[in-house]
């Protein structure tokens, strides 16, 4: 609904294939894609896809990568729904044309968060310990990069979306790299992994969606940039370390 | 009495403290794949039939080499368990934990019909269902051995770990999704809370335990009237902070 608000720009952008790994490039064994995909497209289309366990289980180490891997998502789509929400009000007041814009990227934040609290009951992960300390520094950064105007609101979507990206692109990588490992062995990732691979690049390529928009709202016109964008980089960063751990 | 309140204090004391440190060995759960047995073969025929010698021996390691004679090992292979008695209280307590899912079924959600059970009201079966294993399987007249067992400083971080897994899977097993903040204080509140029922279970001479089953309900509805229970501490501070900008927000204050 909200699709049909936006501006040209951002509906040409936004309905990417998103069963088309396009952004795989951008993780460094994209060779062994091809195969993976075949296979994620027969998951998908298969009604029930929990009938297809994987014909190895997981070790324990690759357990372990899951458990803080999609805590660090949690988190991470928890402060990108509450950044967005303190940035709306005062940006939108100030500059009316960007409200479709902030809505959409603002419903896919939800969506997202949305998609990994259910991955984290499903699979029985615990939250960060850091969840309320996360929350406040969320709001506080969407509410101030807001006041200090559309630039640094942009340049905050950017460079929070820049760290975010690679995170995301980082899980495919490994995603990719366990798929080709089983497949040498002459096993399968399982339905539950190549659902989750799909659900990661889809999320990777709506957040480069939001790097994009960031961008082209001239994030780059903020002033300090350098130092701004270093700040906000750096702390994504810190917080990701954090999470992973606690 | 005086020494199995004091261990619960210790318990319950720490097990707050261990809770907020997360327990290292909690993983992902493959949904599709269920998880390897915790015990070998041979552990299992041995501790499994050792347990039947704990209402008459106690949590020792009389009950260990009876239980490995019983399931046709030499008297060595206790040194299987390097815990000693230990390893028992240890098989008895993730025995039982695994065996709730199966122990108690809830009514399908879907199935329409019946009134939907609340989440807090499958926690109080899911804890009375655990507590009433233990006279079923009449360890509760030795349960004081296996407090002052768990108790012990080598120990404590184990015992702890696995009061920590009960708890969640009780949770789990009510069908509790949140995964906020209160995750934690749920978790350290149930934790707390069945300990030390455990405990009183150990001093009741009700019929039926109904005692047990009082202080339990006083225990749970404190914890719903404190809040350590939905609204935790840090929940509340979360939410606080986040939402205090849209409280301003709603009273016309423009930011
Ligand atoms: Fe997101
Ligand atoms: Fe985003």
């Amino acid at each position: 609904m909200s699709l049909a608000l936006l501006p040209s720009k951002a509906i040409r952008r936004s309905p990417r294939p998103q069963s088309l790994p396009v952004l795989d490039f951008l993780a460094p064994n994209w060779t062994s894609w091809r195969p993976v995909t075949q296979k994620a497209r027969i998951a998908t289309s298969a009604p029930n896809t929990s009938t297809n366990p994987p014909s190895k289980p997981l070790t324990k180490s690759q357990k372990e990568y899951l458990d803080s891997a999609l805590r660090v998502n949690q988190a991470g789509e928890l402060a990108a729904v509450l950044i967005y929400t303190a940035q709306t009000p005062p940006l939108t007041r100030a500059h009316p044309h960007l409200r479709p814009l902030m809505t959409h990227m603002y419903e896919q934040e939800a969506g997202h968060f949305a998609v990994f609290n259910t991955l984290l009951a499903k699979h029985r992960i615990r939250p960060t310990a850091m969840y309320p300390v996360w929350s406040v520094a969320a709001t506080a950064l969407g509410w101030g990069t807001a006041l200090m105007g559309r630039e640094a609101a942009m340049a905050c979507t950017e460079a929070v979306e820049t760290e975010i990206g690679g995170h995301y692109n980082e899980q495919v990588r490994v995603l990719l790299e366990w798929a080709d490992e089983r497949r040498k062995e002459g096993h399968t990732l399982g339905a539950e992994l190549e659902e989750l691979l799909g659900t990661l690049r889809r999320i990777r390529d709506e957040e480069l969606e939001h790097l994009d928009i960031a961008v082209e709202n001239d994030a780059k016109e903020a002033r300090p940039y350098e130092l701004l964008t270093d700040v906000i980089k750096g702390g994504c960063r810190a917080a990701i370390w954090v999470t992973e751990r606690v | 009495m005086a020494t199995s309140t004091r261990l619960a204090r210790t318990l319950t004391r720490s097990s707050l403290r261990s809770l907020s440190k997360p327990p290292t060995t909690r993983r992902y759960h493959a949904a599709d794949s269920p998880p390897p047995p915790p015990f070998s073969p041979a552990e299992s025929a041995i501790l499994s039939a050792a347990l039947a010698h704990v209402p008459a021996n106690g949590f020792t390691s009389t009950s260990l080499r009876l239980g490995a004679r019983d399931a046709g090992y030499l008297d060595a292979s206790t040194n299987l368990f390097p815990r000693g008695a230990f390893d028992l209280v240890n098989y008895y307590l993730v025995t039982q934990r695994l065996a709730l899912k199966d122990s108690v079924q809830f009514p399908a959600e879907s199935a329409g019909g019946g009134a939907r059970i609340g989440v807090g009201k499958k926690v109080r079966t899911l804890a009375l269902a655990r507590l009433r294993a233990n006279a079923e399987v009449g360890v509760v007249g030795r349960w004081g051995e296996a407090l002052a067992l768990m108790a012990q400083p080598t120990l404590l971080p184990a015992s702890l770990a696995e009061l920590a897994r009960l708890a969640d899977e009780m949770w789990f097993l009510a069908g509790d999704t949140a995964v906020d903040a209160s995750w934690y204080t749920k978790r350290a509140s149930l934790a707390t809370i069945y300990s030390a029922t455990e405990v009183f279970m150990t001093q009741d001479q009700s019929t039926g335990f109904k005692d047990t089953e009082r202080f339990l309900d006083a225990r749970l509805e404190d914890g719903m009237r404190v809040g350590g229970f939905l609204g935790g501490v840090g929940e509340w501070v979360g939410y606080t902070g986040h939402s205090l900008v849209n409280v301003l927000r709603s009273k016309g204050v423009r930011i």
